[in-house]
């Protein structure tokens, strides 16, 4: 009886952890992330701290922020356990020795998604800003 | 042996393997032994662990750099360590097995809050979401690893704990 009682314990607290972890990433892989079909417009702008804002205009069918990069040759990077991680923006690359590294937001906002996950849409305006700091 | 070096002795040991294991793992996003470990020389040291974690930290910091991250650490693993003195009698794998996951779940939100100081609430919300994939890798390995490992590797620190008690 007590085996049991234990054994109900144990079930229901595996249960709802694994039930807690699984709606937690229903809700990551349903939050609003769609791309638009055909040809879009976007605009990036490369902010380095210090130097004058450059914007780039891209006409692309991609469906990803990182396609539309790519494609411009706009970005270089590495693939890592934890997705495409952006090292060089425009020809310049983030020293590493300095804790420098590239931030992508959206109209000023930060993202939930790392470039080769964030769907884009026609007229989205995306900043690449040079960090400092871990 | 002096009970003073053995603790050391002690210190030092479970340290350097806390360490090696996160060094050795590290190429694997979010799968990790440490929490284990914390949570078994919690049981078996008690408030020692407090002086195994910060060694670690700062030996983790040394090699990776002081970074927002390791403010991160400062607090976390203390965290995990004061929930396993609560609960530091339980002898049941299945038990630390969803506390070790439900630490790795969490483990994002846990580090969001330097962020909530730096960018406010949305760059602590958006860090939180971004890992949501992470943390349930996290959860996933280290039920698994808990569930798995933790009877043998308890058995094995208890045994060389109560050695070094006995030996003079």
């Amino acid at each position: 009886m007590k085996e049991s009682k234990y054994f109900l314990k144990v079930f229901l607290g595996t249960l709802g952890l694994f039930a807690v972890t699984v709606l937690l990433l229903f809700i990551f892989f349903n939050r609003n992330n769609s791309s638009s079909v055909g040809s879009k417009e976007i605009l990036i702008q490369v902010i380095i701290p210090g130097e004058e804002t450059e914007e780039f205009k891209l006409s692309t069918d991609a469906y990803t922020l990182r396609e539309a990069l790519d494609e411009e040759k706009l970005i270089k990077g590495q693939e890592s356990a934890y997705g495409f991680y952006i090292v060089e923006v425009n020809g310049r690359l983030a020293d590493d020795s300095k804790s420098e590294w590239w931030s992508i937001t959206k109209g000023g906002e930060y993202i939930e998604y790392g470039v080769d996950m964030i769907n884009i849409q026609d007229k989205d305006q995306y900043e690449l800003t040079l960090m400092e700091g871990y | 042996m002096p009970m003073r070096t053995k603790n050391i002795v002690t210190v030092g040991i479970m340290s350097a393997l806390l360490i090696t294991v996160q060094v050795g793992l590290s190429f694997l996003p979010n799968i990790e032994l440490v929490s284990l470990l914390i949570i078994l020389t919690t049981i078996i040291y008690g408030w020692k662990t407090l002086y195994i974690i910060y060694i670690f930290v700062l030996v983790e910091g040394l090699i990776y750099g002081f970074g927002i991250w390791w403010i991160n650490y400062l607090y976390v693993w203390t965290i995990l360590m004061l929930i396993t003195m609560i609960f530091r009698n339980k002898r049941s794998p299945f038990f630390w097995a969803i506390l070790s996951g439900a630490f790795g779940l969490s483990f994002g939100l846990l580090c969001s809050i330097p962020y909530l100081f730096i960018g406010g609430v949305p760059m602590a919300v958006s860090g939180i979401i971004s890992g949501i994939p992470f943390d349930a890798i996290h959860c996933v390995s280290n039920y698994v690893i808990a569930l798995t490992l933790f009877k043998p590797l308890y058995h094995f620190l208890n045994w060389m704990n109560q050695n070094m008690q006995k030996n003079p």
